[in-house]
């Protein structure tokens, strides 16, 4: 099997003042098609910016990402929201519903560009068991109905690769623990590899494949054995 | 559609926020709408009311006023004099002889009219301005200064005596014949007067013996001669004999019971009820006086308020009764009187036959005016010509202000109103993007190019236009029917006349016209509001959405809400 993500060298730089910050420092990895990662680190270790640029959300200052063989530095802004549209899925900690649509109109808004209809959003809301909570606001949803029509949202096109931010971070625990199975159930079912940040230990131990971060670099790389 | 659907509910479901936009983007076109419509009322009230000369339906007028120097030469003027001495000769006729109304002690009631400062020139000046270029057409009025004298007649009239006059007469009388002296002779040796004179002087001494001569004989001899006279000579001598004369005259304003209220009373021509000293248009209630000009009259309502007179009323002038046809209001400028009659009537009334004192010209057209002026000018020097212009400039009042503002400000205004609307807008537009660049980012992140992200917003901000933009006309519409329903009413003055001092009668009269202010709107008024509310929602959104679809989506999620 052919390698998905090849990162090699990658760096990103932010200009805070006279300071440059170091949210990435020469990270080189390499991730399989159908892996379920956990990104781990503390706070500020560089998780959501390795997430961006792995979902090309951010270009690297420095290093080349190689996706499915292609540079995505190289990429232009219009290829690169092609590749969002239906090569990933993103699952944000915040959410990042629109507040003035429906649950079942959040799913269209992700179908939407590439002509979806409003049958397939109701079809993936069900697979998140929200089919009756498909006409409601995302302020009447729970923290878990939200994050359930995010992720309803993000396996829309049967991406590649679902990039998970925290998904877990606002919510209880048990609930996190539903939501952590649903996506890696459903990334199975779709055939879509999953990558989630998270600073919980206790959740990135349930992941076969752990990355460990520290100041933007890569601190450990632990594969478990399956079992 | 999904977007369509998005559109809305990002208007229905941000209730709040559009209701804002709306009612500011609505302000701001409801004070582009109002404030131009506003402007366009008042200079329609302007045009209609200001144009003073416009309401006696004239272009120019034509007076003739008391000068210092007075240029000779022209069939138009009181001839000779000068200065204020034209005036109080003018206006002598006042002092009349009092004792003519009566016996001293009787009761008496008479006007006396006087061509109070302007003065009186004979009617033929506006055939000669009639036939200048340009000029349409003349009219001539005469507006005089009426005294209303009613009281006893004074005692005090002083009698004057005028002393018999010496002519002297250079004529040759025929020489008595030797018969006519014979006769004479004998005529006088009978009454017993002998004649102590050679004979070839005897004419030379007839002729000396007439004046005070023969005053000095005793009368018997004095008759003798009379009778003896030959009958030739007695003739002449009845011819040289002049009367004394008496007269009596007032000699100053007796001071007496008498009353006087002064009013002005004002000549019109009837046959021409669009163009005059007064005008069909003027008649508030009644009818405009009769093409045959007979015994009617015109008053002005505010006279007639205070004197008591309504259409059908009598009013008796020095013996001849007018019937009151009817009430005028009076206009802004020109002459403005309180009674009005035919001018033949007033002419008779007055002793002022075929004389005027105004002349009124319609140009042919508007833009011939200021020639026209010229022309008379130049044809007659001593006459003051007075336009519209000049006549609106005397004009004063709330009205003047506000249009004079309206000229001023007016486009200044709508100017302002519209760059604020238009930043109002724009400002609301921004602000509503500067909200969202984590839900555009979001956008982002699922796939939407930056193009729909942009294309997305700016059918918001489309849509937010055209609501805020009908929303606003509604309003300013409605300001509109407000100010038209409720509208202060503006006023416009002028006085006319001056203050007369040397007859002690002031002619100084204010003619005021209020408008109801009204605020018509225009459609291009309307398209000017609707259209920039749309253009700064439009573009302002457009451009916020174009800032914030051009981040990264990474950036455009960083951002706090
Ligand atoms: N846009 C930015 N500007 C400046 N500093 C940034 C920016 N984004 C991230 N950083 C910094 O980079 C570091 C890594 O951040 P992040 O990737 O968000 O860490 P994590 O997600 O692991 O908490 C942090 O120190 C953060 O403050
Ligand atoms: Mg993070």
């Amino acid at each position: 099997m052919s390698v998905l993500y090849e990162l090699s060298g990658v760096a990103r730089y932010f200009q805070r003042g006279p300071t440059t910050v170091r949210a990435l420092d020469d990270v080189s990895l390499e991730i399989e098609p159908g892996e379920f990662v956990a990104l781990e680190g503390p706070s500020g270790s560089g998780k959501t910016t390795l997430l961006q640029i792995l979902g090309a959300l951010d270009r690297p200052s420095a290093g080349t990402v190689t996706f499915d063989g292609s540079d995505l530095v190289k990429q232009p802004d219009s290829e690169l929201a092609e590749l969002r549209l239906h090569s990933f899925g993103f699952v944000f900690q915040q959410f990042n519903l629109i507040p003035t649509l429906t649950a079942v109109e959040n799913v269209e808004a992700k179908l939407a560009p590439a002509g979806g209809t409003r049958g397939r959003a109701l079809e993936l809301l069900a697979e998140v068991g929200l089919a009756e909570r498909a006409d409601h606001l995302p302020a009447h949803l729970s923290g878990g109905e939200q994050q359930r029509v995010a992720i309803a949202r993000a396996l829309s096109f049967e991406p590649r690769v679902v990039l998970a931010d925290e998904p877990t971070g606002n919510l209880d625990s048990a609930t996190g623990g539903e939501i952590i199975d649903l996506l890696a159930n459903l990334a199975a079912e779709h055939g879509s590899t999953v990558i989630v940040a998270t600073h919980d230990a206790s959740l990135a131990a349930r992941a076969p494949r752990r990355v460990a971060m520290r100041d933007g670099k890569l601190a450990g790389n632990v594969r478990a054995v399956p079992a | 559609m999904f977007y369509l659907r998005y559109l809305r509910n990002e208007l229905v479901r941000r209730r709040t926020r559009t209701i804002v936009t709306l009612v500011g983007l609505g302000l701001g076109v409801a004070l582009v709408v109002a404030i131009a419509s506003l402007s366009k009322g008042l200079d329609r009230a302007q045009q209609k009311t200001l144009d003073p000369l416009a309401g006696i339906g004239t272009d120019l007028t034509v007076t003739l006023a008391p000068q210092q120097q007075q240029s000779q030469g022209f069939g138009f003027g009181p001839g000779g004099g000068g200065g204020n001495r034209d005036l109080i000769q003018s206006n002598l006729s006042v002092l009349t002889d009092l004792s003519k109304l009566g016996k001293p002690g009787a009761h008496f009631v008479h006007d006396f009219f006087l061509p109070g400062t302007q003065l009186t020139f004979p009617q033929r000046a506006a055939q000669q301005i009639a036939s200048l270029d340009g000029v349409q057409k003349t009219t001539t009025g005469l507006t005089l200064l009426a005294e209303h004298q009613e009281g006893v007649v004074p005692k005090i009239v002083a009698t004057l005596k005028t002393q018999a006059k010496t002519l002297t007469i250079q004529r040759n009388l025929p020489r008595p014949t030797a018969k006519d002296f014979a006769q004479m002779q004998a005529c006088l040796q009978k009454a017993g007067v002998t004649l102590g004179r050679p004979q070839t002087q005897q004419g030379q001494g007839f002729g000396n013996g007439f004046g005070g001569g023969t005053g000095q004989r005793n009368d018997a001899n004095r008759q003798a001669f009379q009778k003896c006279l030959p009958a030739s000579m007695r003739r002449f001598r009845t011819r040289v004999t002049t009367p004394s004369q008496t007269l009596k005259q007032v000699l100053d304003p007796p001071q007496t019971n008498i009353s006087t209220t002064a009013y002005t009373i004002g000549g019109a021509d009837q046959s021409s009820p669009n163009m005059g000293v007064v005008t069909a248009a003027q008649v508030t209630k009644g009818t405009f006086l009769s093409p045959a000009g007979g015994k009617e009259a015109l008053v002005a309502t505010s006279y007639a308020a205070k004197h008591s007179l309504k259409v059908g009323s009598k009013l008796n002038l020095n013996g001849t009764t007018f019937t009151i046809v009817g009430l005028v209001s009076p206009p802004l400028g020109g002459q403005s009187a309180d009674v009005y009659l035919p001018l033949k009537q007033l002419q008779t009334l007055a002793s002022e036959k075929n004389l005027a004192n105004v002349i009124l010209v319609h140009a042919k057209s508007s833009s011939d005016v200021a020639k026209v002026k010229q022309e008379i000018q130049r044809a007659l020097p001593q006459a003051q010509v007075a336009s519209s212009k000049d006549v609106a400039d005397t004009i004063s009042g709330s009205l003047v202000d506000a249009s004079n503002l309206s000229h001023d400000l007016g486009l200044a205004l709508s100017v302002v109103a519209a760059v604020a609307a238009f930043l109002l807008a724009a400002l609301l537009a921004l602000s509503s993007v500067g909200k969202r660049v984590r839900e555009l980012g979001t956008l982002k992140a699922l796939g939407w190019t930056q193009r729909m992200v942009v294309r997305q917003v700016a059918g918001e901000s489309l849509a937010t236009g055209i609501l805020g933009g009908i929303f606003g006309i509604g309003l300013g519409v409605l300001a509109a029917v407000a100010i038209d329903a409720f509208g202060p009413s503006l006023t416009a003055s002028s006085s006319t006349g001056s203050d007369f001092a040397n007859l002690g009668v002031s002619t100084v009269r204010t003619a005021t016209r209020s408008v109801s202010l009204t605020a018509p709107v225009g459609i291009t008024v309307l398209a000017i509001g609707f259209g920039l509310a749309l253009l700064g929602g439009l573009i302002a959104g457009t451009a916020g959405a174009l800032r914030a679809a051009r981040l990264r989506p990474a950036d455009a999620l960083r951002q706090v809400e």
